[in-house]
């Protein structure tokens, strides 16, 4: 039987992050705000407005093609006008780079496990315009404008990918860098983040490329990995069924689940690409293009190899600490501070303080709980000034009000108690309240002094040195 | 005092009322009198039928914005009265030609599918005025869209009239413009220059119309026809209230991309300078031009009006007595691909600018009840343009599409650089011909008829001949007033100049106007005047 | 402009039914044969634009003036302003509802 493999490439649509849009300087997200509010005669294409270049904008495509490694920033590209009618695109076209778009080539690595690494290479990287927002409402279409001049940059990829879990692994990636460089949120639920897919198979062994589908409309990762999925299948069934793939354009329907064709490649409209009169071309200089991409910060996988080498920790949990980068930032900035074990920081930070973040949803750079505080906790632990029941509770503490956790650990009395008369008095009085257990343990189940550790804990007010209790426990119920 | 008011030039209608003379209320007044007894019935987009009135009438204003205009008259006053700054042109009247936006007020552009349409904004040049305390009389009639030569192809009917004689056409696009100025229904106007659309309806009403460097105006608010060739630019009576008035439109724009970065420098300052030691060519391109035949769209080289090349040849005589140098024989050989070249990109960029008329957002919505977008489209577009803009975007279409453009439009560009490069040899410093300035008639023919070119687009297309080039290399151009045919129709002659130097052709075309100030064709007035006396 | 009967349209029917198409006009009969007419006419002045010796080399002109760097104006900085003329530009379109604009649909392109 023939093996199939799957031969993809991903179009994104990346939402830059800039506070204004591409051409005017109407608000540029709109995701709390009722329909066309943040418009002015620009973004909605009155007559007589001319667009005026967001330097934010470019600088950001900028950024993202040097963290790509573009084999070209080019030093002069062209905004040019994609023509065609429809009721999201006020002016009837679309500003876009196209024949000379602000970067060519370029790659990001994906890795795939510890070992396994796919290539995926960049063919052209290229600013332009968002569209506005349609609704359909019975008979009719809603507009909403607010959406229109949003900063896009696409981005195409190579037939690279050869499963739809590599897709989803590609997009996972990019999310993470494109936040980790502040260009986009790169939320595909909000749309900041948008992908199509060309999809094609071959039999393993051969070289040449086939028809390929092209999916639309998919707003989750996994939706990617589903659609792109659903459609190998479909392809692999088409061929041994002695059929062949046609160019379609497919259209994910998240609902059932099921691609649907929508028309076909052949009709596909004429846009009339010209170049923009109304924009001079785009020129990047040398040091304004330097001082960008020098500036970039060290990437998150590069820096997960690094964290991972350098700090002697699992590569698991430098994966972890590498999602954002702040975290990474918090995770080395403790650690510096600490100047203890690296790995008991990690797992701090794996453990409790992720779980704040997620509860809070909060990113690392903005927890209240600096990277010192955090060394402190865990030198109080390591001191045993505190137990680890205490410096749970501390972390939380310290989230809440910001304050220095020795000051906290004073001002609420926290610290350990580890004084043996009266830990023993606390356990007189557990033992006299629970003869039952007493003799229980007596009888042989010396089980049950986990059971008296937690109580005396507890009356201790979780202050209680646990090692100390255990100690003391076992000599009081050997008596 | 009163009824001469509208006649004066604007900086003096700025004078009398900066020095209390008389209030900006009263020159807003005597005009909108003069605005009544000159414009006979108001165009409208209704089905038109010439009747011989509408021979006799002006119809340069699409919209009279009397209300607006009283309002910012007697803020002026106020402003007056408390002693506020003025600048040289406050308190001086403006016709705006349609294509401008002016915020609340209808900005057509000529056209049916903008005729609902109210702007919510001003366009720069015209907010400069404004700022500048010129007062804004209305909304000028115009070519629809810009496309034309004639005026008549507006969508508000009757088309607008020559002053000079009403059965004749003002020329265009900026017909209104030039008509409203030369008879005193405004003392300035703002026009738009794509290719000629300024200098050629100057030069066909009597009045200066200057298209300055690509660049130096702000086209925000212009509503576009063709991007890359449109320039906003002023039209006035004399050369000195045309320095004014593109002193206080040009510079940088943040809101436009494409003004150049450079500081305007005082247009006035050298007017009286002389042409003393400058160098003015001309060139036999200019005075022989080739186009199609109408009949077989064959090639033919022909002869400029004798009557205009006279014009042209006696205003070199005028500079050459106040002591510029002629340069003859300066070769510009690419001066006919100008029209060729101008229909490809011109359309090109018209049809993508016209897209957005789609009866969405604002203007003319198909009243048709219709349950798909695609067919509203269609019904609005074919109920909302005019034949001249349909012609345009089918061709832009044409030469853009993919199945048929053939390298066109790149083509055309090319061309484009070699028109430039004509202008850069003869202008070069270095070069042979260092010209500061390039003279030459501003219209191959005098104003026709109203009626007698209409409906050949060809035809009315190559009444740019002579204007277009300059349009293609960006640069700038005056035309002003050189005399008047033997059936009294005026002439106009134009020069160009290097990007930027408008300070140097307007000096230049102040020398021509002052040494033909005792010409006897100076005390010619407008004949639509008569008529009114 | 008069042309014979005899002498080959570039632009077809077809053709100008295409170009009609991706213009989005309804047009009546007679209109259609005067823009035809017309834009077989404009095509002859075009044609000599192929005449012209030209080559490669040319570089293209796309504003006439050339923009140095000394003249450019710098790029916009990213700053909001406010936008005064929002409700004007809702409240200016042709059919508007809860500040949406409304148009009719477009039916489903779905082939299947």
């Amino acid at each position: 039987m023939t093996q199939y493999e799957a031969i993809i490439g991903l179009e994104t649509h990346i939402q830059l992050n800039t506070v204004s849009k591409i051409f005017c300087s109407c608000k540029a997200d709109s995701w709390f705000d009722p329909p066309n509010t943040n418009i002015c005669p620009v973004c909605t294409g009155l007559p007589g407005i001319l667009p005026v270049l967001n330097r934010a904008a470019v600088e950001k495509a900028i950024r993202l093609a040097g963290a790509m490694g573009a084999e070209a920033i080019q030093a002069t590209s062209y905004f040019a006008r994609k023509n065609y009618f429809y009721p999201d695109l006020p002016k009837g076209y679309q500003i876009s780079q196209y024949d000379e778009p602000l970067a060519r080539g370029g790659y990001m690595d994906v890795p795939l496990s510890e070992s396994d690494v796919r290539r995926v290479t960049i063919t052209k990287l290229h600013l332009e315009e968002d569209a506005g927002k349609t609704v359909r409402s019975g008979q009719q279409r809603k507009i909403d404008f607010n959406r229109c001049g949003v900063p896009l940059v696409e981005m195409v990829t190579g037939p690279d990918l050869r499963s739809a879990d590599e897709a989803a692994q590609y997009l996972i990636r990019l999310r993470q860098l494109l936040r980790w460089l502040d260009i986009s949120e790169a939320d595909m639920e909000k749309g900041q983040l948008r992908c199509d897919a060309n999809v094609s198979i071959r039999a393993i062994g051969e070289t040449g490329l086939n028809p390929k589908t092209e999916i639309k409309n998919v707003n989750s990762i996994e939706n990617v990995r589903d659609a792109i999925e659903a459609e190998v299948q479909r392809q692999i069934r088409e061929v041994e069924g002695g059929g062949i793939v046609e160019a379609w354009t497919l259209d994910w329907d998240e609902e059932t689940a099921t691609l649907r064709k929508m028309r076909s490649k052949e009709t596909e409209a004429d846009y009339r690409y010209f170049r923009e009169p109304d924009l001079l071309p785009l020129a990047v200089d040398e040091s304004w293009r330097d001082r960008l991409v020098e500036g970039l910060p060290e990437l998150p996988l590069a820096r997960r190899t690094r964290i991972a080498q350098e700090y002697g920790i699992p590569l698991y949990d430098a994966e972890i600490l590498t999602e954002e980068r702040s975290l990474a930032d918090y995770f080395e900035g403790t650690v510096e501070i600490y100047a203890g074990e690296a790995k008991t920081v990690s797992n701090w930070l794996m453990n409790d303080v992720l779980r704040i973040m997620r509860e809070k949803g909060l990113r690392a750079g903005q927890l209240k709980i600096k990277p010192d505080h955090l060394a402190e906790i865990i030198q109080l632990v390591d001191k045993k000034r505190i137990n680890t029941t205490t410096a749970k509770d501390l972390l939380e503490r310290v989230q809440k009000t910001g304050q220095a956790p020795g000051v906290l650990v004073e001002q609420e009395g926290l610290a350990q108690v580890s004084d043996s008369a009266e830990l023993e008095s606390l356990i007189k009085v557990v033992m006299e309240e629970n003869p039952d257990q007493v003799a229980t343990y007596r009888g042989g189940k010396t089980t049950v002094i986990g059971w008296f550790v937690g109580q005396v804990m507890r009356k201790s007010g979780g202050k209680a040195n646990p090692q100390i209790v255990q100690e003391l426990l076992e000599q009081s119920l050997r008596e | 005092m009163t009824d001469s008011l509208p006649d004066l030039p604007a900086r003096e209608q700025s004078r009398l009322f900066r020095s209390g003379e008389v209030s900006a209320l009263e020159i807003v007044e005597a005009t909108l009198a003069r605005i009544e007894a000159l414009e006979g019935r108001s165009p409208t987009s209704a089905p038109y039928e010439q009747t011989p009135a509408d021979l006799e009438k002006l119809h340069a204003y699409i919209t009279v914005t009397a209300e607006r205009a009283r309002a910012q008259a007697q803020s002026l006053d106020q402003h007056r009265a408390q002693g506020g700054e003025l600048g040289p042109l406050a308190g001086a009247t403006l016709a705006v030609k349609d294509i401008f936006c002016v915020k609340d007020t209808p900005s057509t552009a000529g056209s049916r599918i903008l005729e609902t349409f109210i702007s919510p904004y001003t366009a720069t040049p015209v907010a400069r005025l404004e700022a500048a305390g010129v007062i804004v009389l209305g909304k000028a009639n115009m070519d629809e869209f810009a496309f034309g030569s004639s005026s008549e192809s507006s969508a508000f009917l009757p088309p607008p009239g020559n002053p000079w004689k009403p059965t004749h056409v003002p020329g265009g696009s900026s017909g209104g413009s030039t008509a409203a100025v030369a008879a005193g229904e405004a003392a300035l106007s703002i026009g738009t220059d794509t290719a000629g659309s300024i200098r050629q309806p100057a030069a066909f009403c009597g009045v200066v119309g200057m298209k300055p460097t690509y660049g130096r105006v702000s086209r925000y608010g212009l509503i576009a026809f063709a991007s890359s060739l449109d320039c906003p630019g002023p039209i006035a009576r004399d050369v000195e209230d045309t320095a004014l008035m593109l002193q206080a439109m040009a510079g940088e724009d943040r809101r436009d991309a494409t003004t150049a970065a450079l500081a305007v420098p005082s247009l006035t300052a050298e007017l009286d300078a002389g042409v003393e030691g400058l160098r003015v060519g001309l060139s036999p391109d200019y005075f022989k031009l080739k186009y199609p035949d109408p009949e077989t769209g064959e090639l033919h080289e022909q002869a400029i009006t004798p009557e205009i090349e006279e014009a042209v040849r006696s205003a070199a005589q005028v500079l050459e007595q106040q002591g510029a140098i002629i340069v003859e024989d300066v070769p510009m050989p690419t001066t006919h691909y100008g029209i060729p070249a101008y229909f490809v990109i011109s359309r090109v960029e018209a049809a993508s600018n016209l897209h957005r008329y789609d009866g969405v957002k604002y203007g003319h919505r198909s009243a048709h009840s219709v349950d798909d977008l695609r067919l509203l489209y269609r019904k609005t577009r074919g109920e909302g343009f005019g034949p001249q803009p349909k012609l345009r975007i089918l061709m832009g279409m044409y030469v853009s599409a993919e199945q048929y453009e053939q390298g066109y439009y790149q083509r055309a560009l090319r061309v484009r650089t070699l028109i430039r490069r004509d202008f850069e040899k003869a202008f070069d410093p270095e070069g042979e011909y260092r010209l500061d300035a390039l003279l030459s008639a501003t219209t191959p023919t005098t104003a026709f008829k109203i009626g007698q070119v209409y409906g050949d687009s060809v035809l009315m297309q190559y009444a740019d001949l002579l204007t277009v080039s300059a349009n293609h290399a960006g640069i700038p151009a005056i035309s002003v007033p050189a005399g008047f045919d033997n059936t009294g129709m005026p002439i106009g002659i134009q020069f160009m100049g290097p990007d930027f130097r408008e300070a140097q052709l307007l000096r230049i075309a102040h020398a021509f106007e002052h040494g033909t100030m005792d010409a006897s064709w100076r005390n010619i007035k407008p004949g639509v005047l008569d008529l009114e006396g | 402009m008069a042309k014979g009967k005899d002498q080959k349209d570039s632009i077809t029917p077809e053709i100008f039914n295409h170009l009609v198409q991706l213009a989005a006009f309804e047009l009546t009969q007679e209109e259609s044969e005067y823009l035809r007419a017309e834009l077989n006419a404009q095509l002859s002045a075009i044609g000599e634009l192929e005449a012209i010796e030209i080559d490669d080399s040319v570089p293209i002109t796309s504003h006439g003036v050339p923009y140095p760097a000394a003249i450019t104006p710098e790029l916009r900085e990213d700053v909001i302003l406010d936008c005064p003329e929002a409700d004007d530009i809702v409240a200016g379109s042709p059919s508007n509802e809860d500040r949406y604009i409304i148009v009719p649909d477009i039916p489903h392109e779905e082939l299947e």
